[in-house]
């Protein structure tokens, strides 16, 4: 038998090209004439890359090129080849380099059909990103529920959130929002530093936009849409290195209680279901929102008076003993300045405890705005409320006395002629260098017998106790 | 941003060769690549220049561990990489060049630091490969999308994918030295969000804040950034220097090295 190798190469199972360096096609053999229904003058002097649909001519110029250059080869790379008719035609291709003096010459290229294993390959290809997409959709929500469980306040709430959302969607930047009561304004929990750029996408949305609805997710997909909706916009997007962003929101039901805000390095195509695991996500940290909140909630009554709002005896001891220990680490003086109401027995014994109720709030909320932002106040008991100074030396808490004294003997709106309060209040200054160091409950109570001095000597006034 | 250590060499595979004394030379490469796209390049620049080279992190031998999805889904994060490993080396006055996608890494990186740069050299840029309406970047949001599905099926299993091609060429057997090593896999994950990192950014903005000298070599074929594209790198950024080379194709650095060498000496000399 004899071997025709002109045959081998016109007639082997595979189709066989050669191109020059240039990637022009300078020969082809029948079997790929075939396969494609060209004439060889079509193939013949054209770029084997335009022989190829748009997805693989990109990646013959990049990934394919890079390889076939820097290795001298490539082998069994999966790429689809247009056919006259224009129809793609599933191929695997090798490639060498051909040298001629130590210079790339040419470009040898087999091409093998690989329809039928293609179309198995893009069943399998198709099954697999979806079990991907629900397997990390499942995985996503898994640890974000995790970590939101972990959360004890909104700070460690809010980082988590932060936490998953970069995790789940390759965010560049995440903040998260509580909505203010009006359903408008709102505080950043997480992510202060990307507050000029909410402030600016705020501002670009109509007037008297409020808070997002309970389903409703916010994007903007380019950075030519972010310059779109205004410059301002633009302009932050750009100083944030961002060029998409989305805004979900965190409801509990339908009650919306804040946000997350994503911001992406690059443009994205928002898929309703990448929309569906924001919003799961949302779900699960509105509720773990509504959780934190309520906690936060009963530590606040378990240290607060709940008439006044004030601090309650609990957290005033703890406060007086802090203070203290500060004092005695900074070298700086504190006080504490005991009040007690006159007049209020009347009031009680006269107009009732209803009437008496509303005093002490007004009294406890006027107080609240004549001490200093440091300065803590709660209510000790009864009509008895106790001030406490961190650093203040004998005049600053003098003048903290002062404007307590003036600003609650001030006429109460609402209540007869003849009824009213005053203060008698009790000052004891902690100082550090003093020789004898003495307990919390023993400076309350030299403030409290400083109080009773000056209630003795008729109220409404403020003395200092002898310490 | 992180502060860089001496880990940062590590984590990006850096080799520096070259003279030590010589003017630092930064390359870094494009989508697709490795340090090995310079492998034709550097040679030439050797003996003058003090020669840095790098595998971005989830190409080449870079530590793929160090991949971190939220930050290299930005080039910001890639240039944010250069940066680190210029100033993990103490470099100063670098010529700075990038190939493909790194040129548009290479422009971020000298809008934040301009004063660690004395020339940019951009390969084959492209600052938006998506057409809007008055720009024409070659690629629509469908092209993009088959591109990926052809990356997919090139990392579904087949007995020997891309990344782990056995080099040897019985013609060239120089090229196989020391190779072995240098070719790793990809992730394919990895590859894919790299893909779309490239092909779905928006650096149009970002040229006219150029401050450093650039020189843009242009393929007068390339069907991933074409002559217009260049020209537009070119008419963005201020004091820019626009060569169109005889080449074809979207590498020249390996399809056209001596094209290449000639016109970074022109410009540098």
């Amino acid at each position: 038998m004899s071997i025709d190798r002109d045959d081998l190469l016109e007639n082997a199972p595979c189709g066989l090209l050669v191109t020059d360096t240039d990637d022009v096609v300078i020969e082809v053999n029948s079997t790929f004439l075939r396969w494609t229904g060209y004439e060889r003058h079509d193939v013949m002097g054209r770029e084997f890359h335009m022989l190829l649909d748009r997805g693989s001519r990109a990646f013959y110029a990049t990934r394919y090129q890079a390889e076939l250059w820097a290795q001298s080869q490539v082998q069994e790379v999966a790429l689809t080849a247009l056919r006259a008719d224009g129809t793609p035609m599933p191929v695997l291709v090798n490639a060498s380099m051909m040298y001629a003096s130590d210079r790339p010459s040419g470009i040898r290229v087999a091409v093998f059909d690989s329809t039928a294993r293609t179309d198995y390959e893009r069943e399998m290809l198709g099954a697999k990103r979806l079990a991907e997409a629900s397997e990390a959709r499942v995985r996503v929500l898994q640890e974000a529920s995790t970590l939101f469980l972990a959360a004890r306040s909104e700070t460690e709430l809010g980082a988590a959130i932060s936490l998953s959302a970069r995790n789940a969607f390759a965010a560049t930047d995440v903040a998260v929002v509580a909505y203010n009561a009006d359903g408008i304004g709102f505080r950043p929990i997480v992510g202060d530093h990307l507050l000029d750029l909410l402030g600016a996408v705020r501002n670009s949305r109509p007037a008297g936009s409020g808070a997002l609805g309970p389903n409703e997710i916010f994007h903007i997909a380019t950075l030519e849409d972010a310059f779109s909706r205004s410059a301002a916009v633009g302009e932050r997007f750009r100083a944030h290195r961002a060029e998409a962003l989305s805004a979900v929101p965190i409801a509990d039901g339908t009650n919306v209680l804040g946000a997350f805000v994503c911001t992406f390095g690059h443009s994205r195509t928002f898929e309703q279901a990448s929309d569906e695991v924001q919003l799961a996500l949302a779900r699960q940290a509105g509720l773990a929102f509504s959780r934190v909140n309520l906690q936060e909630q009963l530590a606040k009554m378990a240290m607060h008076d709940q008439l006044t709002g004030l601090a309650n005896r609990a957290l005033l001891d703890e406060r007086v003993a802090h203070s203290m220990a500060a004092s005695d680490r900074s070298g700086e003086s504190m006080a504490i300045l005991f009040v007690d109401l006159d007049g209020f027995k009347a009031i009680n014994d006269e107009l009732g405890h209803r009437a008496g109720d509303l005093v002490l709030k007004e009294v406890a909320r006027r107080m609240n705005d004549v001490v200093r932002e440091v300065d803590i106040v709660g209510r000790f008991g009864g009509d008895e409320f106790l001030v406490v100074c961190e650093t203040a030396d004998r005049d600053g808490a003098a003048h903290v006395a002062e404007r307590l004294r003036r600003v609650i003997s001030e006429p109460i709106p609402g209540l007869p002629e003849g009824l009213g309060v005053s203060a008698s209040i009790g000052i004891a200054v902690h100082a550090p260098d003093a020789a004898v160091s003495i307990s919390a409950d023993s400076l309350v109570l030299v403030a409290d017998t400083a109080m009773y001095e000056s209630k003795r000597a008729g109220g409404d006034r403020v003395t200092f106790a002898s310490v | 941003m992180p502060t860089p250590t001496p880990d940062v060499l590590t984590r990006n595979n850096v080799h520096v060769i070259g003279n030590p004394d010589g003017q630092p030379m930064v390359f870094t490469h494009g989508f697709g690549g490795t340090q090995e796209s310079w492998r034709f390049v550097t040679p030439a620049f050797e003996s003058a220049y003090r020669i840095v080279l790098h595998d971005h992190v989830g190409a080449g031998q870079a530590d793929a561990s160090a991949y971190d999805p939220s930050k290299y889904d930005s080039l910001h994060g890639y240039a944010d990489d250069i940066l680190e490993i210029i100033d993990a080396l103490d470099l100063r006055d670098v010529i700075l060049v990038g190939h493909s996608v790194s040129g548009i890494m290479a422009v971020l990186a000298a809008n934040r630091r301009p004063e660690l740069f004395s020339k940019l050299v951009l390969v084959s840029p492209s600052p938006r490969y998506i057409d809007d309406d008055a720009y024409t970047g070659g690629f629509t949001q469908e092209s993009i999308d088959e591109l990926l599905d052809s990356m997919d099926s090139n990392y579904l299993g087949w007995s020997s994918s891309l990344g782990q091609t056995i080099m040897g060429n019985p013609e060239r057997p120089e090229l196989a030295e020391g190779l072995g090593e240098t070719i790793s896999t990809i992730d394919p994950a990895i590859a894919a969000q790299f893909a779309r990192v490239t092909f779905l950014s928006d650096n149009r903005r970002d040229l006219a804040d150029v401050t450093v000298p650039a020189l843009i070599l242009q393929s007068e074929e390339d069907v991933i950034a074409s002559v217009p594209v260049g020209r537009f790198v070119h008419e963005h950024i201020p004091g820019s220097r626009l060569v169109v080379m005889p080449t074809r194709g979207h590498i020249p650095n390996l399809s056209h090295p001596d094209v290449v060498i000639r016109e970074i000496q022109a410009y540098l000399a």
